[in-house]
């Protein structure tokens, strides 16, 4: 069962790898959600990896995460008839999100201007890597120029080492994020005026939307940042953000105040510390930050961040996390999956969810649950994601009213 | 027909930092009024961090607290007393949403949690978003962003490889992913509550909110116990793949990011660089992907003289994706943003103009825009306890000696 928030309203999905998680947004919130896909199946259907390594259409882990909740119809775009259907889909829909390369949809008769014409309520939200205007608009994608271009790419990795992306590409999924929020605040005036609108959701902006205080750096303290590994790559004193453990690494913000005094005599007290710290006034030292840091400043540095590590070096993340939680701490281990898994926290929320998935992969599979919890609309998730084409009768014949005979024809035909 | 799409919609926003700011942005720049209540016991702490105008600390200088904070209202007060409460309770009915973003105790301990102020107003709408969520045994944890994100796994598949050090993402990542989250369930509990009259409490722990954005490896793990990890620029699917470098300009390393998916695109790049792949080492994918190491020192060496930007006009022309690398002098800079019109520069009461994120998507017919810069401590004090409150100046004179208003 969806949730009530948002049941009622229905979207039509043509989104590929750079919107995915738009059509998932939704359907976590209500929204019947139907996927148009290809003869053969979207292209997120081949995104590897793929469960147990074995590739297919319903193995592809990505599809299996961003179709999750999804409805799925099959239509050749490239065909009059499939056209048409989509048409027809179009006129029964609230919502229209599309990432192919700009103008295809228009030059197919498939573009806003034609179809708001039908169905002037229509929301029709577009995901560009550059926008529909610069010189970029019609450039080739893939995830890592989104994350080159938005800058996030520049300040991640080691000095004299290549800039780096994440393992998990993330732009195509800043942008379905950006596309559920545009499309929902473009629904809002909707529902009293009757009116829909077109969006244009811009990849790169989101991508520069992530780089926190950054941005203006260069204007108002003149010099930009660059990547530094596990240093600080903000203003003033190199600090050492990442530090090894016995089985792993440990994040930590060394702020002012009261949480650093707390780590550091944390530190005093496994006998790492050194004489100065434990008459330090914590609440005032800030180098680098509001002052100077002095060659003093520098070597006291030196010493916290010493101390800190050979700690650290004493124990497992586990023991480290355990204590963060009790002495109120700026630290978090560096988790992995497994680590997720396992997580008390996670598990006392009721987090992860197991969604069906047996007649496609053959089992039961765990999936992060609901992304918050609303207490009167309670996010369900507990649809798998679709087979190609698994709700073309529902939606051909039940939705559109379509004969099977007529469907069987378009079959024949390869417009469905 | 509306200017804006949230016009008329009042939001009461306690939330401070990243997420909760960042979500309340959205409802501001498309019209709705949102009043910053600052406390003077908990101040937001970006109004004290970098960049500042000038190079200059202070509370109304920093930028990074302007940026989150557009198109609000701010009122300053401290919440610990109880005259602050009272004046909090007589503003409660004029808001359809209130949100906050502290430790979960901190509402409660002022009496503004949920609870009370739905006896107030029954179709109230309020989020809460904290690291780790309201309830369960790690609520009370406290901490920013770049905690969340090494929580979240980010930093586990950021680095050069299994058994080397994370190289993590700048800054809070996980601030960044969970707003666009949050945000998508406000918009829709406001249509909700428009539909049936009803409210809600919205709860979101950012950590939950960022594994979004891990699904397929989580999923993946649960399934078979394979972790993703660092893995560098790899890529199954695109290679070349990664950054190269290109020629140096002063004293900068500049790179350039290639992504080329198939024999057509591989044979454009080769055109371009004037190379042949003669001993064929490269000549199919397959073979591209598996030898990732000898295909980018190949690359690597084609790239080395040129310039990234060029580069980058010749490849896209030939039909494949390239892009410089870019830091964020080039940002400010740089094309395709200038025509999206993203930069703007608003005119702050201290800073004077300064240089803001504009937003990442265009509308068609109610356009959101920044539509004020973010305001200094108490900016609007006397609009909202005089003007919304009715106050009198001299009662808002004694409560400033009361340290109520601040």
């Amino acid at each position: 069962m969806s949730s009530e928030l948002l049941k009622g309203f229905r979207m039509l999905d043509l989104t590929d790898e750079k919107g995915a998680l738009c059509g998932k947004i939704l359907a976590d919130l209500g929204v019947e959600i139907i996927k148009v896909e290809p003869p053969g199946g979207c292209s997120t259907r081949r995104i590897p990896p793929f469960l147990e390594d074995e590739a297919g259409p319903d193995r592809s882990l990505y599809h299996i995460a961003y179709g999750a909740g999804k409805k799925s119809v099959t239509a050749n775009l490239e065909t009059a008839d499939g056209r048409a259907i989509v048409t027809e889909l179009a006129n029964k829909c609230d919502f229209l999100v599309e990432s192919f390369n700009l103008g295809y949809l228009d030059s197919i008769g498939l573009g806003y201007d034609a179809l708001a014409e039908l169905n002037p309520r229509l929301i029709y939200t577009s995901i560009t890597p550059f926008g529909d205007k610069g010189p970029g608009k019609n450039y080739k994608w893939a995830d890592i120029i989104s994350w080159a271009a938005g800058g996030m790419m520049y300040l991640m990795g080691e000095e004299g080492k290549p800039p780096i992306q994440m393992s998990l590409p993330q732009a195509g999924l800043h942008a379905g994020g950006e596309a559920a929020v545009a499309s929902l605040i473009a629904h809002y005036p909707r529902q009293s005026d009757g009116l829909g609108q077109r969006v244009v959701v811009n990849m790169q902006a989101c991508i520069v939307w992530t780089l926190m205080n950054e941005q203006a750096m260069p204007i108002l303290h003149g010099d930009h940042l660059r990547r530094s590994g596990v240093y600080s790559g903000s203003l003033g004193v190199r600090r050492k953000m990442v530090f090894q453990c016995k089985d792993g690494y440990i994040s930590s913000v060394i702020g002012v105040g009261p949480t650093t005094k707390n780590l550091i005599d944390w530190v005093i007290e496994k006998g790492f510390g050194v004489e100065w710290m434990k008459t330090m006034d914590w609440g005032t030292w800030t180098p680098g930050l509001f002052m100077q840091a002095t060659p003093e400043d520098l070597s006291r540095i030196a010493d916290m961040e010493n101390g800190i590590e050979k700690m650290f070096m004493t124990m497992t993340k586990d023991e480290i996390y355990r204590e963060t939680l009790k002495r109120r701490l700026l630290l978090a281990p560096v988790m992995t999956e497994a680590d997720i898994a396992r997580d008390v926290q996670l598990k006392a929320r009721g987090f992860f969810v197991k969604v069906d998935h047996t007649d496609t992969v053959g089992r039961m599979l765990t999936m992060p649950g609901p992304f918050a919890k609303l207490s009167e609309t309670p996010i369900t998730i507990d649809h798998r994601a679709p087979r190609i084409g698994e709700h073309n009768e529902e939606i051909y014949c039940g939705l559109l009213g379509h004969g099977r005979e007529q469907m069987s024809t378009l079959r024949a035909i390869g417009a469905i | 027909m509306s200017r804006y799409a949230f016009e008329g919609i009042h939001v009461l926003d306690f939330s401070w930092v990243g997420v909760g700011p960042i979500s309340t942005k959205y409802l501001a720049d498309n019209g709705a009024e949102v009043i910053r209540v600052e406390s003077v016991s908990r101040l937001d702490v970006l109004r004290i961090a970098p960049p500042w105008k000038d190079g200059q600390p202070g509370p109304n200088n920093s930028q990074f607290f302007a940026s989150f904070n557009t198109s609000k209202k701010g009122i300053t007060l401290d919440l610990s007393k109880p005259k602050a409460r009272e004046l909090i309770l007589r503003l409660v009915p004029w808001a359809d949403i209130v949100s906050e973003s502290f430790t979960p105790k901190a509402m409660r301990n002022w009496g503004l949690d949920f609870e009370h102020l739905r006896a107030i107003k029954s179709d109230l709408i309020m989020f809460s978003t904290c690291m780790q969520g309201q309830t369960g045994p790690n609520a009370m944890y406290p901490g920013f962003g770049q905690l969340a994100a090494a929580l979240s796994g980010f930093y586990y598949i950021s680095g050069y490889g299994e058994g080397q050090p994370p190289a993590p993402p700048y800054g809070a990542y996980s601030d960044f992913v969970a707003p666009r989250l949050l945000t998508s369930a406000l918009i829709a509990a406001l249509d909700y509550k428009r539909r049936t009259g009803k409210g809600q409490y919205i709860d979101m722990s950012q950590y939950e909110a960022a594994l979004h954005n891990l699904s397929p490896a989580i999923i993946d793990y649960f399934a078979t116990g394979r972790t993703l990890g660092p893995r560098g620029n790899e890529s199954h699917r695109y290679a070349p793949h990664g950054a190269y470098r290109c020629a140096d300009e002063g004293s900068e390393d500049r790179w350039i990011a290639i992504a080329v998916a198939n024999d057509q695109e591989w044979k454009s790049m080769c055109q371009v660089f004037g190379v042949a792949d003669a001993d064929g080492r490269f000549s199919t994918q397959l073979l591209r992907i598996e030898h990732r190491a000898e295909l980018d020192k190949f690359v690597g060496n084609l790239t080395r003289g040129h310039q990234a930007s060029e580069l980058t006009a010749k490849l896209q022309a030939a039909g494949v994706a390239a892009y410089p690398v870019q830091n964020c002098v080039d940002l400010h800079q740089d094309e395709n943003l200038e025509a999206f019109d993203f930069w703007h520069w608003l005119e702050h009461k201290q800073m004077g103009p300064s240089p803001y994120e504009g937003l990442s998507h265009r509308m068609s017919r109610t356009p959101g825009e920044l539509r004020s810069a973010a305001p200094v401590l108490g900016q609007h004090n006397d609009e909202v306890f005089r003007g919304m409150l009715g106050l009198t100046r001299e009662e808002i004179e004694q409560l400033q000696k009361e340290n109520v208003i601040f």
